[in-house]
């Protein structure tokens, strides 16, 4: 590929954000219509990209991409190949359609612009997913679709069903997707690739390392979830809450296909290994039946379309991981149909919900004469959707059953699974496709017309696509589905595919597929209260057990965090001071950093030794103070013997700002006490006494025992000399604390100034600023009684003025 | 001799982180006034503590003429004594205007900012 | 002994710190005319940006840049060193400070500036700036308690019951942890007889085993992670975040909790890396521990401003978990998360300031139902927050959890990496259930539904939304060209892991005197 082509690609991928961003505001301009306009867009992207269906059916892939995070090895890179390229194909030509439909689905919606908007962010996150080469890539379009999907199926936000399934979906695929990245970030620590193409070629490495089941598992996660496979298949039901046109392009046509579009882009690396060829098949069948049977049981044509959709993506995750050339040629074709009649039948139960006003199939009929487009739009998806010739559907069920046609309890197994999962979804298929526009009308549905052609349009052209495709099989094989089958398989398919039935056994199993079919389609309603019975019984699912988690972690977070955060400041103390306790003692021990038994000092004279004593004295009687004046006594007591402790070991200037500080200290200590009128006695039970005395002690004796340790080695003594050799010199100074208090390290004073000054500020606030509330009583503590608070007297300020005259 | 005054300074420390886990604001503060002076005869003596004239270079000389105490840690204590009292001002106001706004010294008590049995925040969508 | 002339880019070091501190100064003086506040302190604000960048630009291309006070040879003076850690998050935290100026603007009422907001503000941004920028452990505490009492100020600015209360705890724990700083640097100096950063780092690298540096580093981790509000010293954050004025709190989680981790990349990664490896499984557990707490303090919330007080809090696990790891990708990923954490929760906080003015009431998420009818452009904005915090992307939050979880996975320890994916999804409930509960969920009574803002002053698109455009757009822009924010924290990582051009720029000779 030249650059211009490679250009034109990355516009492509930016195109759809651009029309984003242009979409409220041609909604603004031009209403509805604005989507004619905004069509264009993914309409070009459809046709950038025909010219690729030549080269990738000729076992070409294309590569181009810049270096996006070099740093951490992150290249915006795009990789088309047979697979990505027919999912470009279905998000930008399903995309094209769904455009149109919204602009008359949504039509007159104060918020259609927005609407558009997010419909086109998600259409460019979900084909920079399928286009993406790079992981991280990948993964950061991967979580786009899951967010863009949250904020549509949110859209109708005022109804708490909406709000509900939304914060659902955003959970589970955001979970998922938070394993897939987990699960990419392990490959590429493991193999040391950090691309969907360069893993495909070193797969071995990765096969052999011991984390190959870890990752396999972590990047089934994502897909599991974002496919809706059972048990994580509830968000998608209830994702129908979102207006039909999301419906109909995200949760069936194409994201929640991004998950078997992983599992098929990955099916080189992990295909023939035994896990690989268990999980999938065993999830993907159960999601196959379980969706058939709750299918079944709904009325609602999109709710009975949205379970058809998780089992037709059990289906594919069931075919992709059975393994085997046919097997994998089955869930390609599949795919291609269910993408084509799948999002037909929706934009038909749509237009059904538009013009009569309900999607309750059991109160609709014989809208056949008013809306006869729509009908064969209809008849024509249901038709491939139940696999029937000559669709689409047909092909991809006859290659299924071809493939599953062996005689052993496994195959034979899934071949079970595929008979009813299909049987039943051609019954849904045909309900949906049928009912509504058959038999009696009933009067409660008033005057209904067919809906106009912007609306008409998409389930048309799907549905005819879904025909044709099939009658033109070979050129569809060559062109769309065999390069799949090859990117998938990693290697060349020489399967071919017509119209023709493969006459034996598959044909047979079509042949029960339909007789069971039709069995069920007539039995309807019974088998909807049969099977509703079954699950009333059960009662419980994972829909409810969402609730019950999200309940459950808010109700146990809440719990958790009152026990942690109790509000009194006494128990952040303790544990705090427990910490400071634990950090000084047990690194002591373990990293044995304890001082060796100390010696008497041969130095210490007989008066430090006493003003040692009485600074203990004073701390004991500060502790024991049952009134006030002794407290604060004490209190001075100790910081005069701090003082004299300086005074004594050749720190004269300390001594004296001890001193003044001190004094300082005490005295407005003892003013606000007076104010206070409280009591400095302690009223602590004696457990907490002891407890808290313990606490202490070990806070004292861990600072001590660090302190002897530290001081025990010799001391560097290179900043001091230099102070004592240059203070005079060269700063001119005689006392060296001082020339280091202004010079040397003058900034700290200037942070100190600062300090003190920003004190004097936050005491002014403090004091200055009342709240409007004043309902306490303030008594005689009221400080307004010398000075109005609006007034800025200098009363305020001099009683502080030791603050700042710092 | 550091020994020694290392054992003095761990009973400073004990005593001012008794009282720190008081309820009672008033006694905290206390226990805030001698944890400043713990740490300050803390880092004193993290410079080492020797018999020795104050570090002042008398006239006459360019640098001391015999050993003295080591400046720096003076230094820098000077000024942590200067911000540990501007603390301790802002902590005295703080309490008093507490008392003033919430009626108590206890610390138990004061259960504005974090109030007591909290609802459960809305459990729906 | 006296270096030459410096030259004049080298005055850049200091010249964040020097405006914050005149022009705080300058407000004092003028404080009681208000009307002359806004100009200068969005001007100021708007200067220190520019200096943050031009000294950003400057390291960038230099390497550190020393500055050592009153040209004392280092490690005599105090040296200012300037490597790309300490150059980003002045930038970073800049950037926030201006942001979260021009919504004090309005989110702060006159008697508010009268007493002082401003200057409270800019005093701040001294102490958070001469924490990034200095050279000097010592100094480092006082750049401390700088801004520690000047978020006092900012805390108590408005005298209510809650504010009272909130402070007291707030200023007693914090309080005790600076104490515990600064008694930590007492026995580094003790141990070092040093205190010049680039002198420690090369003699402590120096030093045998023999020397006590284990419980050092402890009471380093112990006295910086409460100042970041780790697990089980996290206490003040909850109990103070949601009193102040919203802007306070906006300046708050943004900066404060940073400064705590990066002291702690600063001493234990780089100055003491075998006592941090030593101490890399009680990091880890920590770590841990403050992501779970966060998280399920974040879900058990009601009041918005608590729920992103606990939001601040998982952060700071997350970044914890780099520091545990360690290792290139893990210190660069811690970087990258404090620039996306100070732009992010600063916006967050704006956010929820202004969606409490356009209801007029309390911040509970009840009592903001219908923000998204009522106010589009504030919820996109929001969105954007919540979808940045909870690490989707594509903004900010993405690539440094990348970065985190891959260096947890090389170092063998893949379940912090869990850890922090799982954390990403508890937030993402979280901020899921406000976006739900207080956006999407409509007013209870729409005919009550005020169009119009409940306090007097009309809401300004330029000081509304502004701060919140810029922060929302940094997120926005780190989220898609992270390259720059990449780079620049792998080289501030490897600044740190090995410090040898850090210590170089201080003693270009080589050698200590």
């Amino acid at each position: 590929m030249n650059v211009g082509a490679a250009d034109m690609t990355l516009l492509a991928m930016a195109l759809p954000f651009v029309a984003a961003g242009l979409a409220p505001y041609l909604v603004r301009l031009m209403g509805h219509r604005a989507a004619w306009v905004l069509a264009l867009a993914p309409l070009s992207i459809f046709i950038h990209f025909i010219p690729y269906a030549g080269l990738v059916a000729n076992g070409r892939h294309v590569t181009a991409g810049f270096d996006w995070v070099p740093s951490l090895d992150t290249r915006f890179e795009w990789f088309v190949d047979g697979l990505s390229l027919t999912f470009a194909f279905l998000v930008t030509g399903i995309g094209t359609l769904i455009v149109l439909y919204s602009g008359g689905y949504m039509k007159g919606h104060p918020q259609q612009g927005r609407f558009l908007s997010f419909i086109l962010l998600f259409m460019g996150s979900m084909l920079g997913l399928v286009l993406s080469d790079d992981f991280l890539m990948l993964f950061v379009f991967w979580e786009l679709t899951s967010v863009t999907s949250f904020l549509l199926i949110g859209f109708d936000h005022e109804r708490e069903a909406s709000r509900r399934a939304a914060l659902q979906a955003l959970v589970v695929t955001g979970a998922g997707g938070l394993g897939l990245l987990a699960g990419l970030l392990l490959i590429w620590n493991v193999t040391g690739v950090h691309s969907l193409s360069g893993l495909l070629q070193s797969n071995e490495v990765l096969r052999q390392s011991p984390y190959f089941l870890v990752a396999l598992i972590l990047v089934l996660c994502g897909a599991f979830t974002k496919s809706a496979q059972f048990p994580l298949h509830f968000w998608l039901p209830n994702a129908m809450e979102a207006p039909t046109p999301v419906s109909a392009y995200l949760h069936s046509a194409t994201m929640v296909k991004a998950g078997v579009f992983l599992l098929m882009r990955l099916n080189p690396v992990f295909a023939d290994t035994p896990a690989w060829h268990t999980i999938l098949p065993i999830f993907g069948g159960m999601t196959l039946v379980f969706g058939a049977l709750l299918s079944v049981r709904q009325s609602d044509l999109k709710q009975m379309l949205a379970y058809t959709t998780m089992s037709s993506l059990g289906l594919m995750v069931m075919m992709t991981g059975f393994g085997g050339e046919h097997a994998v040629a089955g869930a390609v074709l599949y795919l291609v149909a269910h993408a084509l009649f799948k999002g037909a039948l929706f934009m038909v139960a749509g237009i059904v919900d538009h013009e009569a006003g309900t999607r309750e199939v059991t109160k609709l009929g014989g809208l056949l004469r008013a809306m006869p487009v729509t009908f064969a739009a209809a008849l024509a998806a249901a038709v491939s959707m139940g696999g029937l010739p000559p669709a689409v559907g047909f092909l991809a069920k006859e290659e299924i059953y071809s493939s599953l046609w062996h005689l052993d309890p496994w195959s034979l197994t899934f071949l079970a699974c595929a008979v009813i999962g299909n049987a039943l979804m051609m019954a849904v298929g045909f309900v949906v496709a049928l009912k509504p526009f058959l038999g009696k009308r009933p009067h409660a549905l008033g005057d209904v017309h067919e809906a106009p052609f912007i609306m008409w349009v998409g389930p048309a052209t799907l549905g005819a696509l879904g025909i044709v495709a099939a009658i033109a099989a070979p050129f569809t094989h060559e062109i769309v589905s065999s390069p799949m089958v090859s990117a998938v398989l990693g290697r060349a398919s020489e399967i071919d595919i017509t119209l023709v039935p493969h006459i034996g056994p598959p044909l047979a199993l079509s042949g029960l597929t339909i007789v069971v079919g039709i069995v069920t389609y007539l039995a309807i309603a019974p088998f909807r209260r049969a099977v509703g019975g079954v699950l009333r019984a059960i009662g419980w699912g994972p829909d409810r057990g969402f609730d019950q988690f999200v309940r459950g972690l808010v109700r146990f977070s809440h719990a958790v965090t009152d026990r942690l955060q109790p509000g009194s400041l006494e128990v952040y103390m303790t544990v705090t001071f427990v910490a400071i306790a634990a950090a000084l003692l047990v690194p002591m021990v373990v990293f044995g950093e304890l001082p060796s038994m100390p010696t008497w000092p041969t130095d210490v004279t007989f008066y430090e030794l006493t003003v040692m004593a009485i600074g203990i004295i004073g701390l004991v009687a500060v502790l024991i103070a049952h009134d006030r004046l002794t407290a604060i006594v004490s209190l001075g007591v100790q910081g005069f013997a701090v003082a004299l402790l300086f005074m004594l070991f050749g720190a004269p200037d300390l001594s004296f700002t001890q001193f003044m500080i001190e004094a300082l200290s005490v005295v407005i200590l003892a003013l606000v006490m007076t104010r206070l009128r409280l009591a400095p006695s302690d009223h602590r039970p004696t457990g907490e006494k002891l407890s808290d005395a313990a606490i202490a002690i070990a806070c004292g004796a861990g600072f001590m025992l660090y302190l002897m340790r530290v001081t025990e080695g010799s001391f560097d003594a290179t900043l001091s000399d230099f102070f004592a050799r240059y203070s005079k010199t060269i700063a001119h100074g005689h006392n060296i604390v001082n020339v280091i208090i202004v010079d040397f390290r003058g900034t700290d004073t200037l942070g100190e100034i600062s300090v003190v000054m920003v004190t004097g500020l936050a005491i002014l606030a403090l004091i200055r600023i009342r709240a409007t509330r004043t309902d306490v009583e303030l008594g005689d503590n009221d400080p307004r009684e010398q000075h109005d608070p609006r007034e800025e007297g200098s009363h305020g300020k001099r009683t502080y003025a030791g603050v700042e005259a710092e | 001799m550091e020994a020694l005054m290392a054992v003095v300074i761990g009973i400073f420390f004990a005593v001012s982180v008794y009282l720190m886990l008081s309820k009672h604001i008033i006694r905290i503060l206390l226990g805030v006034t001698i944890l400043g002076n713990a740490v300050n005869l803390l880092i004193f003596t993290a410079g080492r503590i020797v018999h020795a004239v104050p570090p002042i270079i008398g006239e006459g000389n360019d640098v001391p003429n015999r050993i003295t105490a080591n400046p720096l840690p003076q230094a820098l204590i000077l000024t942590a004594i200067v911000i540990s009292f501007s603390f301790f001002a802002f902590l005295l106001v703080l309490a008093f205007r507490a008392y003033q706004e919430l009626g108590t010294d206890d610390t138990d008590e004061m259960r504005i900012a974090e109030p007591e049995n909290e609802p459960v925040p809305p459990l729906g969508y | 002994m006296i270096m030459h002339a410096p030259p004049l880019a080298d005055w850049l070091v200091i010249a964040p710190i020097v405006l914050c501190i005149v022009v705080g100064a300058g407000l004092l003086c003028v404080r009681k005319t208000v009307a002359v506040h806004a100009a200068i302190a969005i001007a100021g604000l708007v200067l220190l940006v520019v200096l943050d960048a031009a000294l950003l630009w400057h390291v960038a291309n230099d390497g550190p840049v020393t500055m050592t006070m009153g040209r004392w040879l280092p490690p005599f003076g105090i040296s200012f060193t300037v490597d790309l850690l300490g150059a980003v998050l002045a930038l970073v935290s800049g950037i926030a400070a201006l942001a979260a100026g021009l919504f004090g603007l309005v989110d702060v009422d006159d008697s508010g500036k009268r007493y002082g907001f401003f200057p409270f503000l800019f005093l701040l941004m001294a102490g958070v700036s001469g924490s990034f920028l200095t050279g000097d452990i010592f100094n480092l505490y006082v750049w401390f308690e700088v801004l520690l009492i000047a978020s006092f100020g900012l805390l108590v600015l408005g005298s209510e019951q809650g504010q009272i209360d909130g402070a007291t705890k707030y200023a007693f724990l914090n309080l005790v942890a600076t104490t515990l700083f600064l008694i930590a640097t007492a026995y580094l100096y003790a141990i070092f007889g040093t205190l010049n950063v680039a002198d420690i780092a090369e003699k402590a690298r120096a030093m045998d085993d023999t020397a006590p540096l284990a419980t050092l580093g402890t009471l380093y981790l112990l006295a910086f992670g409460m100042k970041a509000a780790a697990f089980p010293v996290n206490f003040w954050l909850p109990a103070s975040y949601h009193t102040p004025r919203i802007v306070a709190s906006a300046l708050f989680a943004g900066m404060l909790t940073k400064v705590g981790v990066y002291a702690l990349v600063r001493t234990l990664v780089m100055l003491f890396p075998s006592e941090r490896a030593e101490l890399a499984p009680v990091i880890a557990v920590v770590a841990v521990l403050t992501m779970a707490v966060g998280a399920m303090g974040a879900l058990a919330q009601s009041d918005i401003r608590r729920l992103l007080g606990y939001v601040v809090i998982s952060g700071i696990g997350i970044m914890l978990v780099g520091v545990a790891v360690a290792g290139e990708g893990g210190i660069a990923g811690t970087v990258f998360y404090m620039a996306h954490s100070i732009v992010v929760m600063t916006a967050l906080y704006v956010a929820a300031g202004m969606a409490a003015r356009a209801v007029g009431a309390p911040l509970s998420i009840t009592d903001l139902a219908g923000l998204y009818r009522s106010h589009p452009m504030l919820s996109a904005l929001s969105l954007m927050l919540f979808l940045s915090v909870a690490g989707l992307p594509p903004f900010s939050g993405l690539w440094p959890k990348i970065m985190l979880v891959r260096s947890a996975i090389d170092a063998g320890s893949s379940w912090l990496g869990a850890a922090i994916l799982v954390n990403g999804l508890l937030t993402t409930i979280a901020v899921g259930r406000v976006w739900v509960l207080a956006y999407w969920q409509p007013a209870p009574t729409p005919g009550m539904r005020r169009e119009k803002p409940a306090l007097a002053i009309e809401p300004g698109f330029w000081t509304e939304y502004l701060p919140l455009i810029i922060l929302t757009g940094l997120s926005v822009v780190f989220g898609l060209f992270p390259e720059a924010m990449v780079s620049a924290s792998q080289q501030a990582a490897v600044g740190i892991l090995d410090p040898a051009s850090y210590i170089h720029s201080v003693f270009p000779a080589g050698a200590v005197p």
